[in-house]
Order: structure tokens, then sequence, then C-alpha cells
């Protein structure tokens, strides 16, 4: 085992981080489902996870207050310390350049540097990179979730948000329950005059082209490349339509009360930790914005106006009830994919999991000192990694290692500057 | 100093090079300024505010240099830059440097936007397609949650530059044209689906207990009366759960309040499930019930399985208790109306099947048009068909592209539909709903496509349409794009008015005023019960139907522009003037719904004091003068505040009582990097902090004791002082030119789809000359915006 200095100050250039080894750099661009290549000898994630909250996490209760292996836990991480050494503590990082309070939910997974006005394009989210990379082999490239409505962190290339699915129920049916005969049919003809509905509009994008001139050149260009895309999943999911969907025990999620986002949550995550273990998708981002927590026990304001505590101690103390229920869920999830048997590992070993958010702090609308907790995935966790609060530490430098993980060997992601310091 | 000018000789050589060709040599007569008072903090060595002078080139096309040159201008032009604490530069030296940097910049500016447009194939907002398939197909199912949300960019969802587009999307529009194709078609040839029922009170209400878990309304003699009670769900009907989801037409008979306070009863109309299982309800409509026994019809899409409930809803209201231990409710042994409590109360409900957008006639007439009785019948025949499936997909796309089309531009749509016709089971009607699918994904139908240079008479059409009705230009403006007429400014003013006479301009003012004043943001937070106890639904609800009103009203009678900050009426209905606690001298008249009424001097009036503004720019808990003050810049005073410095943390609000947020911001502003944008940013948010966050007038932060009083008072950024709310309106009500400055840009960039830009102040500066002589009254302004060199653009 290799020990790790955790600095915060000056960070391994990516030529040392090479030199040492710890992760499989040197290996040419591959397939990442070749067991051939597969140089690490650990377990190697295939799967990414990310979940993400709209309102921040209170620091005070989510942060240690010392860092390295033997942190003590904040108030949030007690009930967490059987799964201690399978999740890493990160503080002081943050997206550089991302800003503008709630509207840097956009970069949350994508890291892109925002103005206020929103009028810079976004680029493409981790797990849609991931997707893009390896999500051919699955039913479903990616899952796109949100409790509370259509409005996710995921962005395409185009820089175009994914609308987000928000009832637990129909991702259930989406993923396992098989359509009637009758449905598929009607499913394949769908397809096949989308597709060629889909030829005739890639030729009407290039006559306009000619028709208006240079100026529209890049909206058309979105055009293209959308239809193209469109043909492609298409042609996938013809693929798909007459193959019979893995069939689980659980039942469809039923009676969640609509006042209850922990409870929302926790039906979207069992949802996704079958997805997982039938290998239905590989890459899932799920957003929590649902504003309604006045059906958990002692919380009777909303979600939103809780985050403007203004330091209210009893608006403070209802936070907490809501936030502790949001990490405790995301603990069960991965306490549930340890105990999944995946060959010689269990489905942790090869899942990565994020708990982050855009906010620091909800009440002053702060970018900055994200709460971040990463899980799983073959890393060697149990410690927290504290970087600086004033100058924070970039996070898309995490998001780097879990694109080397996948076997992924970019080099660099939105504003990384090389991988994260201490994370192994 | 030498050093200097060598930084600079090689500066401007680099930059020579870089300009249009025949262009004077652009800034060599700015230097000294430059050199004299400016290098000192923006050189290489300083960079202050990330500004390197030396080493910035003048390339206006690119986006972002030019951007920077403009801001550096503006600084200058607005006497920000130098420094108060600098030598201010001589007016001579500000003289120069103004006219010799700008023309410069609206040369560059305005060649790049002819050629390129300032709009760049803007698409329908999910609202506008929505508008448009309604008037295309004559159906009237909501389409608006079958696509993606619109991103608002500068406000707006209309703005080209933001509107993102994505396999996902193109995969929601082809399922959202079959979902409406499929509505048509099943009109046209099947027929209307027709249902009508009538409940009478025994049938919706209980006299004392209901079945299981009841919790309905109590049956008592001829009427049906619905209490004030707390358990969820109280008062749902389930009785009235329609079979299918689609419009309905609800009548109530003889609706009436029971115990009266202030002359009416509030109460709440929805449908939904109304269960656990599925608790979800929609909001129909506010009822608004007096003594006075009166019918009342509310139109609604319900969702099959879903039925009506009708609660009083007013904050106000003194609650019935169930009259069990329970959750259910019970009426046994209690007269609840002697005991003083208020209700709403009918004799009935009709439930029925509506189709307010079209009749089956108008829908057959919108898919198969003008062909005759012969024509029809070879519709029918597969063998005979193709010479009419060729006309109608003609006419069909003509109306979906809003242009005319030929013959060689319809033949792949066409070509879609003779297909589906070799196969075996389609019919004739299946070709041509394929061929339609396509005309309704297609970028003609889906954007708004422009040429560059002056809009043709079609595009215009559009522009207009889009504008003012969300939606498709209708035949008579058709015609006039047909005869060419469209590019007279008398024509198109003609049309505006024509325009918006027609309710759907009723879009207009709701679109609008939604991304204009962050309405659409409304619900975003939701205010503390416990602070603020009497926030309710109706209230809600009235605060955004006040501003629409309001507006409503400006636009209808061109009221001068100065009302949007202080107007000697409001537009109120009895909740919101019980809210805002207007004194008695005030009058309203209870159960008339909105009226316009004479504010006699309260604080109220205008728009910006107006409680959903203020609501907007709060966050439920406290108010932000920093918040409100840039929202107030940027939307009304057309004042562009930049982004924060990155880096600099907000201020977090406490409200434990002993800090005031104004001693908070002191502390913040004491900070030379904050203070040059925080003297325009805060003195509207100050003068605005006697209203709290529900837009009800306060003197101090909470109600305890230690609770620090407001201070309202300010400077402008020009240097006159205000000590309140009044004298701050004083201030800004004698600037109508800058209201409607800024008033014309917000229209300009949600008519158009593009942000304003250098070469667009001179064609603004003109219109809001030209509505000089009206008072700068707010359909003129409108007028003149939509006959603009700007709107006439691509």
């Amino acid at each position: 085992m290799k020990n790790v200095h955790v600095n915060t100050r000056k960070h391994l250039s990516r030529r040392s981080m090479l030199k040492s080894g710890s992760i499989a750099l040197g290996l040419p661009v591959l397939d990442a489902m070749t067991p051939a290549f597969s140089a690490a000898p650990k377990a190697r994630a295939r799967r990414f996870v990310g979940v993400s909250l709209y309102l921040g996490l209170h620091q005070p209760y989510w942060k240690p207050e010392n860092d390295g292996p033997d942190y003590t836990p904040s108030p949030y991480l007690k009930p967490l310390q059987d799964i201690r050494n399978d999740f890493t503590v990160i503080s002081g990082t943050s997206h550089p350049r991302v800003t503008g309070g709630h509207t840097a939910e956009s970069s949350i997974w994508s890291a892109c540097p925002n103005q206020r006005n929103g009028s810079s394009r976004n680029t493409i989210s981790l797990d849609q990179l991931m997707a893009k990379h390896c999500g051919h082999e699955t039913r479903f490239p990616s899952l796109v979730l949100n409790t509370g409505g259509e409005s996710s962190p995921s962005y395409t290339e185009n820089g175009a948000m994914i609308p987000a699915e928000r009832n637990p129920v129909k991702v259930f049916t989406k993923l396992f329950v098989n359509d009637s005969a009758q449905e598929q049919q009607r499913q394949a003809e769908l397809i096949r005059r989308g597709r060629s509905i889909m030829d005739v509009i890639g030729s009407e994008a290039k006559t306009l082209q000619r028709e208006l001139g240079y100026g529209d050149r890049e909206k058309l260009d979105n055009w293209f490349t959308s239809v193209r895309e469109l043909e492609r999943r298409l042609e996938a999911n013809e693929d798909w339509i007459y193959r019979s969907k893995p069939t689980v025990k659980a039942k469809p999620p039923a009676n969640i009360p609509r006042n209850n986002a922990v409870a929302v949550e926790r039906a979207m995550l069992d949802v996704i930790f079958l997805a997982l273990q039938t290998d239905s998708t590989r890459f899932i981002t799920l957003h929590l914005t649902d504003n309604q927590v006045s059906g958990l026990e002692g919380v009777d304001e909303s979600y939103h106006g809780l985050s403007h505590h203004g330091r209210d101690e009893d608006k403070l103390d209802q936070l907490a009830i809501v936030e502790q229920g949001v990490i405790n869920a995301w603990a069960d999830l991965i306490r549930q994919l340890k105990a999944s048997e995946q060959g010689e590992h269990n489905l942790l070993d090869e899942t990565m999991l994020m708990l982050t958010s855009n906010l620091g702090n909800a009440s002053s609308h702060d970018n900055r000192n994200l709460p971040a907790l990463f899980a799983g995935g073959g890393f060697k966790h149990g410690r927290h990694l504290a970087f600086d609060q004033k100058r924070n530490y970039p996070l898309p430098n995490l998001y780097l290692n879990a694109l080397h993980q996948l076997g992924l060997q970019e080099e660099s992601f939105a504003t990384s500057t090389g991988t994260m310091n201490g994370l192994v | 100093m030498n050093q200097f000018f060598n930084y600079f000789a090689v500066l401007t050589v680099a930059k020579l090079a870089l300009l249009p060709l025949g262009a004077k040599t652009p800034l060599k007569d700015i230097e000294p300024f430059l050199e004299q008072h400016c290098f000192s903090c923006h050189d290489d060595d300083v960079r202050k505010g990330d500004l390197d002078l030396l080493n910035l080139t003048f390339q206006p096309d690119d986006p972002d240099n030019f951007k920077t040159w403009a801001r550096i201008f503006d600084r200058v032009h607005d006497g920000e830059m130098p420094p108060k604490k600098k030598r201010p530069p001589s007016s001579a030296e500000k003289k120069t440097f103004i006219a010799t940097l700008q023309p410069i910049l609206y040369e560059a500016d305005k060649k790049t936007a002819d050629e390129k447009g300032r709009v760049h194939f803007r698409r329908l907002t999910r609202r506008e397609y929505q508008y448009t398939m309604h008037d295309l197909l004559g159906v009237d199912l909501p389409l608006v949650d079958l696509l993606p949300e619109d991103p608002a960019t500068h406000g707006f969802e209309t703005v080209a530059s933001g509107q993102q587009l994505s396999h996902h999307h193109l995969g929601r529009y082809l399922d959202a044209a079959d979902v409406a194709l499929n509505e048509a078609f099943r009109r046209a040839i099947k027929g209307d689906e027709t249902y009508k029922k009538t409940y009478a009170v025994n049938e919706l209400g209980a006299k004392e207990k209901g079945r299981g878990n009841y919790r309905g309304p109590q049956h008592r003699g001829e009427l049906c009366i619905h209490w004030p009670m707390r358990p969820q769900f109280y008062g749902r009907m389930p009785i009235t759960y329609v079979p299918k989801s689609g419009w309905y037409r609800i009548t109530f008979k003889g609706m009436r309040a029971i115990n009266p306070k202030n002359g009416v009863v509030w109460g709440t109309l929805e449908s939904g499930v109304c269960f656990s299982d599925s608790p979800l309800t929609y909001a129909i409509s506010t009822v608004e019930a007096t003594a006075k026994p009166e019918d009342m019809v509310f139109e609604a899409w319900i969702q099959e399985g879903h039925g009506l409930r009708l609660i009083p809803n007013d904050a106000t209201l003194k609650t019935a208790s169930n009259g069990t231990t329970g959750g259910a409710v019970s009426y046994k042994g209690r007269d609840l109306e002697k005991e003083g409590y208020a209700a709403l109360a009918h004799r009935g409900v009709t439930i029925e099947r509506i189709y307010p957008n079209a009749t089956r006639e108008a829908v057959r007439k919108r898919l198969f048009g003008n062909i005759n009785q012969v024509e029809h019948k070879n519709l029918r025949n597969k063998s005979t068909c193709r010479p009419i499936i060729r006309k109608l997909v003609n006419q069909f796309a003509t109306r979906a592209f809003r242009r005319p089309v030929n013959t060689k531009e319809v033949e792949p749509y066409l070509k879609l539909a003779y297909d589906s016709l070799e196969e075996k089971n389609s019919t004739p009607f299946d070709a041509l709903q394929v061929a339609y699918r396509a005309v309704l994904c297609s970028p003609r139908f889906l954007s708004l496509p422009e040429k560059a240079g002056a809009l043709d008479n079609w595009a215009i059409a559009s522009r207009l349409s889009y504008m003012l009705w969300n939606s498709m230009p209708d035949y008579v403006l058709r015609q006039a794009a047909q005869k060419g007429e469209l590019k007279k400014p008398d024509v198109l003013k003609r049309h505006v008015d024509r325009m918006l006479a027609d309710p759907k301009s009723e879009r207009f003012i709701d679109s609008f005023t939604k991304q204009w004043l962050s309405l659409r943001d409304f619900d975003l937070t939701s205010p503390d019960l416990r602070m603020f106890r009497h926030w309710d639904s109706i209230v809600s609800v009235s605060m955004q139907e006040e501003t629409r009103a309001f507006f409503r009203e400006l636009i209808k009678h061109n009221l001068p522009v100065k009302h949007l900050i202080q107007s000697d009426f409001a537009m109120l209905n009895e909740r919101l003037y019980r809210h805002y606690q207007l004194k008695d001298n005030v009058s309203l008249e209870p159960g008339k719904g909105m009226q316009k009424v004479d504010l006699k001097g309260a604080p109220r009036g205008g728009l910006i004091t107006q409680g959903a503004i203020l609501k907007v720019t709060a966050n439920g808990t406290t108010t932000s003068p920093v918040i409100r003050g840039v929202w107030v810049n940027e939307r009304i005073l057309g004042t562009h505040i930049p982004p924060p410095p990155p880096g600099v943390p907000a201020i977090e609000p406490d409200i434990r009582g002993a800090v005031s947020i104004r001693d908070q911001l002191n502390k913040h502003r004491s900070s030379e990097a904050c203070i040059s944008c925080h003297l325009k940013i805060d003195p509207a948010g100050f003068a605005l902090e006697h209203f709290d966050p529900v837009g009800k007038w306060r003197t101090k932060y909470g109600t305890s004791k230690k609770a620090v009083s407001v201070d309202a008072s300010g400077t402008t950024p020009e240097g006159t002082d205000f000590k309140d709310i009044v004298q701050w309106k004083s201030i800004y009500v004698n600037r109508p030119d800058q209201l409607a400055r800024g008033f014309a840009e917000q229209l300009t960039i949600y008519a158009t789809g593009a942000p304003v830009r250098f070469s667009d102040r001179s064609p603004l500066n003109q219109i809001v000359k030209n509505a000089a002589k009206n008072k700068y009254g707010l359909r003129t302004l409108l007028k003149e915006v939509v006959t603009s060199d700007i709107f006439l653009h691509k």
C-alpha cells in the first residue's frame, strides 16, 4: 500500500503521476470492456453514479474538522462509520470560474466555466462523456434522473441539457417491464418512421444552410449532429425492442409520498441499484431538486426555504433532518452495492459514486467549498482530503481520476489541472 | 514613459493589421488618453480587474474582444473610469476619446451584424410550439410538458444563442407531433367525444359522516358546503372523476359565501385524484364568492381519473376542526355556520366535455383544407389519392412553414407519404399523417429561418406574430405579407393594434411579463409560513395576475412609461387589497375580481412595488437590497450590472435579529473592489427595504423586541439623497427617457431573440426619441420597436 501525502499547496504534475504508475496511464486508447487491457490489479470501475444536491449541504455539519485517514466524523458522517473505508470526504474544492449560485447547476458534472447570463455554451458532462465512450453495451447508454423536475446537470456534446426522468415508477417500467407484442410492433414502426423522417430533416438542414449563409452555420450544425445522433440512437434501440428486459424480484415503487423528497430519493436509488445489478445501464445521474420535505418527521417548511436559514437555529435543525436523510439514503446504496457479489468483486468495487452540489453555501449562494463524497470504484478510501478553503482545489481533477479509472485516457476534463492529489 | 510608448508602438502595429481594410488608424487618437488615465492600473504588470491594455488587441470579429472594448468605452463614457480618486480627464480629453472610439466600435459591430445578422436561427419556445400546433391543427391538447424546458438567456427564452438542441429534443418533437396529429386525425375522422354529468348536492357531500376516511364537503339542505378544514385533500369529490383526459366545462350552481367577513369568501378549485397514492393536484382557478348565489363556470384540462376539489383558501380564515379524532371529517351534531365559520356553498355541479379551441369541422378543414367533394372522394381511395395528397401537403407546409413553398421543396415530405402508401395496411390518411409529421419536425417549422439583411414580408409577419401571439401569423397577416405591405410602418402599426385587440395577445402579456419581470421564477421559493402567516395560494395567484393586469392596462391605454415606477392606480382584488393593508380611503368592490383602484397617494402604485416583483426578488425568508437592486437596474432602469468578480462571497443572511442586512452590506461595500458597482446596485434595493419578502409594508425586521428598524434611505449613483421609496420614486419618475430606453431594450430582446448589441444603441435611441411625443406611452414604444431597423433586419 502506498502512503500518499496529502499536499494542499502544490499538486503533482501529470508527469509525476505517470511516473508513479499509480494509474494505468501509459496504455493505448482502449475499449474499456476488453479484459485484456485491464491493467489494474484491482477491480476496475465500469460504472458511475452521480448524485447532486441543488441546495448544497450545511458545511459545519458535513465537513470533518481534521483531515487524513484518522478524521473525526462530522455529524452527518457519524451514521456512515460502518462504511467509513468505502468513501472519501473531499473538502476545499470547487469548479474553477464557475459562479452564479443556482445557475451553476449546469456545471455540476460539466465543470464548464459559466457567465452570469448563461450565453456561454455548456460542455459535455462527465456521465455523458463516459456514456459516449462506454455506453453502447447496455440497453440504456445512460440514465438521467431528477427527484423534483425535468432539469438535469447532464449535458450533451452540443451543450444541450438532457431532460431528466422524474417518476421512479416510469423508470422502473422502462427498465424492467416488457412491452406487449403490440406495443413492440408500434415501437418498431415509430422507429422506422422516425428514421425516415430524420433523413428528410437532415437534408432540410443542409438546404437551409445554403439558403441562410454563414451566420447560422453553427446552429444548423447542431441540427445535423442532433439528427445524426438520433438516427444512431433509433438504430440502436431497434436492436433492443424485441429482446426481453431483465427480470427483477423487486416490485415497482409504490406509494411514494410527494411531500417527502428523501423518500423520492430512496425510491430512485432503489431503481438505480436494480439498474446497476442487471447491467441495464452503467452511467447514471440523479439530481435532487424536490422541494417538498414537510413529510419528514420534524420538518414543516420547504427545502428551499430551509436552505435560506439565515442562521436561525430552528431552521438549521430542520435542514439537518433533510440533509441527513439525503446522505443516509445515499449511504444505503453504497451498502447495497457492497453486499452484491459480482464475480470476484462486489458491485461497489466496480461502481464509482459521488455526492456533490453546485452550492457550498446555499444561504449565500456561494459556489465555492462544495460538498463532495466519493465512494467505490476500486479507489483507496477512508480519508478526508482537505484542500484549501480560501484557494479552492479544482474538483474537475477528481473527474479526471474517474475517467482514468474507467480506462479512458483523457488528458484533461474541463478545467482540470491533473488528477486529484491524494486520491489513489 | 518611453517604455509605454514602445509597448504602444508595437501594439498599434499589431492592431492595425487586424483592422478591416480602409479603416482609419483607429486607436491612435486615444493613445494619449489611455496613457494618461488608464495604463497606471491596467498594464501588463498591475492588470487591475484582469485588464491589460498594453496587450489588448483590437479584433472586433471576436465577440469577447469586442465586449472588452465596448466595456472600456462604457466605463469612460459613464464616468466610472478613471476612478474618483484619480485625476479626472478634462472634458475635451473625454470628448475626443468618445468621439474616436464610438464610431470605430459602431462600424465594426454594424458590419458583423449586417453580415451575419443579430439573430441566428431562433427556435420556437415550447410555449410557442404549443400555440402554433393549436392554431395549425385546431387541437387543444397541452403540449408544453412534452418538450424540454426552455432556458432563459438575458432573461428571455426566445434568445437564440441560449437555445439548446440535441437528439433528445428531436426525439421529443417526433413524439409531440405524433400525439397532436393522432388527436387531430381522430377527431376529424371519428368525431368528438361527448360527456356530460350533473351531480346533485346529496351525491357530492355527506350529511354527517361519509364512509371510510371521509374528507368531502357537507350536504345540508339544498347546499353542498366546503368548510375551512385542514385534513389533506379535504374538499375532494371523488364522484366527479372524469373518464378521459380532456377539456371540461365545470358549472357550479348557485355558488355563494357563508359568513363572508370581508364581503367574500375565497377558495381554490383544483383537480386531482386527491388520495395519498396520487397526491398531486392541479389548480383550476381561484373562486371568489359573495353572499349572493351565482352560477360559476370554469374551463380546465382534467386528466383521466381526476376529479374536483373545492376548498376555502384564505389564510386569514378561522380553521374548523375535523370533528373526529382521525383524519376523516364529521359534521355530526355541529352547526358550523352558527359557530361563525366562513365557507363556500353551492347547489351542485355539472361537468361537460368541451373542445375550446376548434370544432370538429374546423379541425377537418385544417387537415383536409380546401378540397372539393370529388377530391375528398378520391382521397379515400389508394389509387386516386396521390394528387390530392400532393395538394394537401403543399397547403399544410405553406401554413406550417409560414411562407409559400414550391413543388420541389415539398418533394421529400411527399415522398414519405407515397412510400407509406406502398405499405400493405396503410390508408391514404396514414400517408398524409406521415408527411405532416415530418413537416412538424422540420427546422423550417420549428425555427424562424431568416436571411441576412432586411427581412422579407414573410419573416416580418412571423416575427410580429410570435411577438404578440406566440404563434403563427393568421390569415389576415399572411395576406398582408403576400401583398408585400409589411415593410410600411403605418401598415405594421395597424397590425399591432389589430393583434393587440385579439384575445391571443394575452399570450404576449403572459410570456413577456414572465420573462421580462422574472415571474417565471415566482414559485421557486415559498415564503416561510411561520414568519408570514397570512401567505396563501390566493395571494400568490392574485399577485401574478395583478402584474399582468397592470401591464395589460398600460398597453391597452398607451400609458406613459413612468407608471413602471409610480402610478396613481393599481389593479387589485379584495384579497390583495387586504394583503397590502391599504387605508380605508382606498375603495374596492369585493366579489368583482381584479379592478382598477385609485390609490389616493398610497406608496403602492407602480410596477416595482407590486407584490409579485417584491416576492420574486426575495427568497421567501429574507430580502437582499443587492438582488433587488440588480433586478431594478437591469429590468427597469436599463443599467447593465456586470457579474461580481470571482471569489467574492455574497453576504450570508442572518435573521436572528440583531444585525440588519444593511449593516452586513456596509462591511462588504467598504471594499474598494466592490463599491464602484454597489454604488449603482444598492440604492434601488435600499429604497425597497420597506417591503418584506411577501410584498407587505414593514417598518422593522421581524416582530421581536430587539428587531432592527428598516432604513430605506440612500443616495442615487448621481448623488441625490432619498429617504425612502416615495422619494426614490419621485427622482426616477422624472427620467422617462431612461425608463423608455430600458423598456425598449427588453422588448427588443424578447421580440427579436437576440441581446441588444453596440450597433443597436443608436436605433434604440431613435425609438425612444420617436416615443417622446406620446409621453413615452408603452404601446407607442412597442410600435416604434416593431417599425425599427433592428426589428426589420435579421
